[in-house]
């Protein structure tokens, strides 16, 4: 049977919610791939022979995702006539079910078992419930019924000339409406709580390493952690409390990186403090602050480049400029004398000590010197 | 009990770069120069802090340390407490929620340094008049008051 799959990004009022700074979530890396890009292996893995993408959005680049995914970018207000031209086209060259999925929300769908349901049950539609019962846009639609397609994407999903058959999940979807909701996300998977699993290998209970990963020996990574592809950990630095670098990330020198998300190619500066976020594209969202920050200084939060040719001459160049950087320093470490003697200043006894006669009693097992006072600066703290 | 010095407040700007970040220092250095200088920095208009801004607010307190003053935060906006967060300086400040009460703060603890040293079992100070030496006096343990004058 010939069985086709739509997936919607974007479209829906909501969805101009669904986005970190201008990139959709389900475009973005979770534990080492996108939403999109496992939706897509999972519907090629159960038999969907062609897949097609109907995006407000240009294409990130993701070289994980499947090459013969046909990627539509719709122009404002075009969405949906899109979605409906490529029913029509699936529908022409031979597809007998289409499957329409759209991302934001996400769960874990059995697209065989959703398959079959529509066929036991002779629908022209169906559409899939979560374990709430709540309707997702997760729909499978005869191709022959184009009137009823071309209905529901004139609705955007939301109203149909027929009721659905209703196909019920056992999972609970997370409605990615906010980042937040992916760093949730993040963290129920750690949990087991949804089907996503994370990419790399397990080193030890809990923590994950993809290939290519580089971290320091005296780098501390504590469970449940995701290290993605070709990230970087350098020295003294903690990931911690279920936080995830994606893939050709870097975290400095000992930077500490707290119940946080590093997306994929942010680089963090040295000695800082990453905690309850999400950072990527020069930006923090700080989750309990509820606030996106832009960060325009390179040292604190940066972004290499997607190109990994761009990425290795830029390795070049600054090791390149190391070198010479060193030696210079090392010169003026040399030209820097020291003082023959110290300024008078320092060596006079100040005014206040000249006029005082401090005393004291000879103790033997004396512990502190008896001009020594302890006293607190704020004195009702 | 409240002091006769001067606390001044300064609004920082709203992106505080390092060209901004030198401009304004420029302004502060004369408050900052001055004795035991107590400034209040207040932040709630700020939407872009970076480096040189976390650079220039640690300068301003070492001065004001160097001079036995302080520097204290006030209504740090949500953007500035992030990258205060960030590079690990809030913990470094006293920050309060209005620029009125990180000013009051300034004058509240001459007192209880008073009270401290009249508590049992610590060393006590007679403050001299103009002239006269300083006395130390050291309590025993058992509870024989030995002046070392």
């Amino acid at each position: 049977m010939d069985v086709r799959a739509i997936l919607l990004i974007g479209g829906k009022p909501e969805a101009s919610s669904e986005h970190f700074t201008g990139v959709p979530l389900a475009m973005l890396d979770l534990l080492g791939a996108s939403l999109l890009n496992r939706v897509t292996h999972r519907m090629h893995q159960q038999g969907i022979s062609s897949i097609a993408v109907v995006s407000e959005y240009d294409q990130f680049p993701d070289r994980n995702l499947s090459h013969d995914l046909r990627w539509f970018k719709a122009a404002n207000g075009q969405f949906w006539r899109f979605a409906e031209a490529v029913f029509n086209d699936f529908a022409q060259n031979g597809a007998e079910l289409i499957v329409v999925l759209r991302l934001g929300p996400y769960v874990t769908v059995d697209y065989e078992k959703l398959v079959q349901f529509h066929l036991d049950h002779h629908s022209r539609l169906t559409q899939a419930c979560d374990q709430q019962g709540e309707a997702l846009d997760v729909f499978v639609i005869s191709a022959s019924r184009r009137n009823d397609a071309a209905f529901i994407f004139r609705n955007m999903l939301e109203r149909f000339r027929v009721p659905p058959d209703v196909f019920p999940l056992d999972e609970r979807q997370n409605r990615l409406q906010t980042i937040a909701d992916f760093r949730r996300l993040a963290l129920e998977s750690f949990a087991g709580k949804t089907g996503i699993e994370p990419q790399g290998e397990q080193i030890k209970p809990g923590v994950w390493v993809a290939p290519g990963a580089r971290i320091h020996r005296e780098a501390r990574i504590v469970a449940p952690a995701y290290i993605g592809a070709y990230a970087r950990v350098r020295a003294l630095a903690v990931v911690t409390r279920g936080s995830v670098i994606e893939r050709n990330s870097l975290i400095d020198c000992g930077t500490v990186v707290e119940n946080s998300t590093v997306l994929p190619f942010s680089q963090i500066g040295a000695g800082l403090d990453v905690s309850f976020s999400v950072v990527g594209f020069r930006h923090v969202f700080h989750l309990q602050r509820q606030v996106n920050v832009e960060i325009a200084d390179e040292k604190l939060v940066d972004m290499a480049s997607t190109s990994a040719a761009v990425r290795a001459l830029s390795d070049m160049v600054s090791l390149a400029l190391y070198m010479p950087k060193a030696l210079l320093s090392n010169l003026r470490e040399k030209r820097r004398e020291s003082p023959a003697t110290l300024p008078e200043a320092v060596q006079a006894i100040p005014p206040s000590l000249s006029t005082a006669t401090v005393e004291h009693q000879d103790r033997a097992d004396r512990h502190f010197a008896p001009e020594l006072m302890a006293a607190r600066r704020y004195g009702n703290e | 009990m409240e002091t006769s010095r001067p606390v001044v407040v300064k609004r920082v700007p709203e992106r505080v770069n390092l060209k901004e970040a030198r401009q304004f220092l420029r302004a502060v250095e004369p408050i900052l120069q001055s004795d035991r200088p107590q400034v209040v920095l207040d932040l709630s208009n700020v939407r872009q802090l970076d480096s040189a801004g976390v650079d220039m607010l640690l300068h301003c307190m070492s001065e004001a340390m160097k001079r036995d003053g302080d520097v204290k935060l006030a209504a740090p906006s949500p953007e500035a407490m992030v990258v205060l967060e960030l590079t690990r300086t809030g913990r470094l400040f006293e920050i309060y929620d209005s620029a009125t009460d990180a000013a009051r703060s300034f004058s509240s603890f001459l007192p209880n340094v008073m009270r401290q040293f009249s508590a049992p079992e610590t060393p006590t100070i007679t403050f001299p008049s103009a002239g006269s030496k300083v006395t130390v006096s050291h309590v025993q343990p058992g509870g024989n008051h030995e002046n070392a004058a």
